[in-house]
């Protein structure tokens, strides 16, 4: 089956490790890298090409807005959903004119994820 | 350039100790020194730290340091602990916005939400928005733009600017505020479009305390907050109908009233509204008013899209690299066939798409010199390909409808801390691994008693007031100023 190949950024490594157990179990995702700033990131999303990216906001070096655009100025962009613990309206404003396609609640992490990941495989069946 | 580090400069052990615990505790990275002379401003930029927290120390020092902070027009703002406040907002005369008191002892609350508006900077820094000094450009369309700003500048004129997106209408609106009488006053800026329409009101026109279910206090909107100076609505053409009503009111009668009050609150405000939409087109659509029309489109002004003004590419990317040097962001230089091949583009996402490309290279390739081949193809499709590139959308479609729809049974949260509990062969890092075991456990609690954290405490054989702390540590804490007790948020795309 197609599986939704899927970096995920975060500076906070314990956050990581959790989310990669979390994400085990939905076998639509394949993790295939981890980045811990917006340059690896932005380094990473070239070389892996991946279909989704699940990006914290800030995190040294470069943060996730900013990695965010960077990203969807590569050729065929990936799919980047920002996870926050920060939820407001000016945090979504932000998030939503870099261009990013999501914006998800940290602490309902993987149920939001699922649920993106699942209207992405829609919507290449739909196509 | 975001960074979660916060400079405390603080020369009394025990306090600089406590504060370095604090912001620590609450994930941020801290960088004590007790004078500021112990800053190698050589080595720094200003956007190194997220916010610069200043307690007893000796200010002939802090002189210099605060000198070179502000050299950068957007500097991270100071928290001054409350007895230093007044002294320092004098002796360096500083905005309110740029110093924030700090009370001792220290309220997490206070530092929190300094700390958020201090997120909040460098989040719209990170949008890539410069404070320059207007329009680049030489053709003939971009000196008429800057004609047509210098007209409007001086007067409280309300103006429309219209143009695809990404072609400069905020630094349109901020040139004309730049140039206006009003310039010593903030310059708010509004994405009308990218705010869910039901919180657009209340981030607008501010709420009273208990106006809705969260609204645990007033909050004051970006009319409030643009008081005496621009309020600037982006996208205003995306604004549902019901609000547009409501911004029709402030034209009109320079008044509105805050979400949950009962009486009018006056402002002074000068309007600068824009859209990528054709706005004639909306009103016979139904889907914008024409009196608001009328009342924004009271001076003009279109800027053009990058492709008719081709000839302004090179003058472009020069300024562009050079404001990356200037931000300290690194630096690329592009062959004079990447220069030609990008002339040849068709820029659909215009300035805002050649200035992403731009900083991209500078990340991708610092301090090289970039030829057509190493662009993004779309930029140079004749060259031969390098490596085949297939979108995610484009990919063949597979049969795998029921897979999504025979959904998964959620996974069994018990089953993941598990797994974490075993040793994979490479070895891991164990503080990490033990950290998101305790992560794993606490999200199992507050799950199944339904976000209420005293009772996932409870079942943790914690103190509350201990789990919170936890919450807060690993940022899962809702940020809506209580515990975190809200419940948890679906997923929300735009």
């Amino acid at each position: 089956m197609t599986k939704v190949r899927t970096l995920l950024v975060d500076d906070n490594r314990p956050f990581l490790i959790l989310a990669r157990h979390l994400l085990a179990s939905f076998v639509e995702i394949e993790v295939i890298g981890e980045a811990y700033d917006g340059e690896q990131a932005v380094r990473l999303a070239e070389e892996l090409k991946p279909n989704l990216i699940i990006m914290d906001l800030a995190m040294p070096n470069m943060g996730g807005l900013q990695a965010t655009r960077l990203i969807k100025a590569q050729d065929a962009p990936p799919v980047i959903v920002i996870a926050s613990h920060y939820d407001d309206a000016a945090h979504r404003e932000f998030v939503a004119q870099v261009g990013a396609e999501g914006f998800i609640n940290k602490r309902s992490y993987e149920n939001d994820v699922i649920v993106i990941v699942r209207r992405l495989l829609k919507e290449i069946t739909d196509a | 350039m975001p960074e979660s580090r916060v400079l405390v400069i603080e020369a009394d052990a025990a306090r600089a100790d406590n504060l370095r615990a604090i912001l620590e505790f609450v994930d941020f990275r801290a960088n004590v020194v007790e004078d500021a002379s112990q800053i190698a401003i050589a080595e720094h930029r200003q956007q190194d730290w997220l916010a610069v927290l200043v307690g007893d120390t000796d200010l002939a020092s802090l002189d210099e340091f605060i000198a070179w902070l502000r050299r950068d027009r957007r500097h991270p703002p100071l928290i001054v602990v409350q007895a230093k406040h007044e002294l320092l907002m004098q002796r360096y005369d500083l905005d309110p916005s740029a110093c924030l008191p700090l009370d001792m002892p220290v309220r997490y609350g206070q530092l929190s939400d300094h700390l958020k508006r201090a997120s909040l900077l460098q989040m719209e820094r990170d949008l890539g928005a410069r404070p320059g000094s207007g329009p680049t450009g030489n053709s003939a369309v971009m000196r008429r733009v800057r004609k047509l700003i210098e007209q409007v500048a001086a007067f409280d004129t309300t103006v429309l600017v219209t143009g695809e997106s990404g072609t400069g209408k905020e630094v349109v609106a901020r040139a004309i505020h730049e140039r206006s009488a009003r310039r010593e006053h903030p310059f708010v800026a509004v994405n009308c479009g990218a705010i869910p329409s039901e919180l657009l009101e209340s981030e607008l026109f501010g709420h009273e305390k208990g106006a809705f279910t969260g609204a645990i206090t007033a909050r004051r909107g970006r009319f409030e907050m643009a008081d005496g100076g621009t309020l600037f609505l982006d996208e205003i053409g995306d604004m549902p109908l019901s609000m547009q009503v409501k911004i029709l009111r402030v034209l009109q009668e320079r008044s509105f009233e805050r979400v949950g009050a009962n009486r009018s609150s006056h402002c002074d405000v000068r309007i600068i509204a824009a859209t990528h939409r054709n706005l004639e087109d909306a009103i016979i659509k139904g889907t914008f008013r024409e009196d608001l029309y009328y009342r924004l489109n009271v001076f003009p002004i279109e800027t053009p899209p990058l492709r008719e003004r081709a000839e302004d590419l090179p003058l472009l990317i020069d300024d562009l690299i050079r404001n990356q040097e200037q931000a300290g962001h690194g630096s690329v230089r592009l062959a004079p066939d990447a220069v030609n091949a990008l002339r040849h583009y068709h820029w659909p996402g215009n300035v805002r798409e050649l200035s992403n490309l731009i900083e991209r290279l500078a990340v991708l390739h610092p301090h090289a010199v970039v030829d057509a081949a190493s662009l993004p193809r779309r930029y140079c499709p004749d060259l031969p390909a390098g490596d085949a590139v297939t979108s995610f959308r484009d990919a063949a479609p597979a049969p795998i409808a029921a897979d999504v729809t025979t959904a998964h049974a959620q996974p069994d949260p018990a089953a993941s801390t598990t797994t974490l509990a075993v040793l994979p062969p490479e070895g891991l890092n164990l503080k990490d691994h033990i950290e998101a075991i305790e992560l794993a456990l606490i999200r199992q609690a507050l799950a199944s008693s339904g976000g209420v954290v005293a009772h996932a405490a409870k079942l943790l054989n914690t103190r509350r007031t201990t789990l919170v702390e936890k919450l807060r540590k690993y940022g899962l804490t809702r940020d809506d100023g209580e515990d975190g007790e809200a419940a948890v948020g679906a997923a929300v795309a735009f």
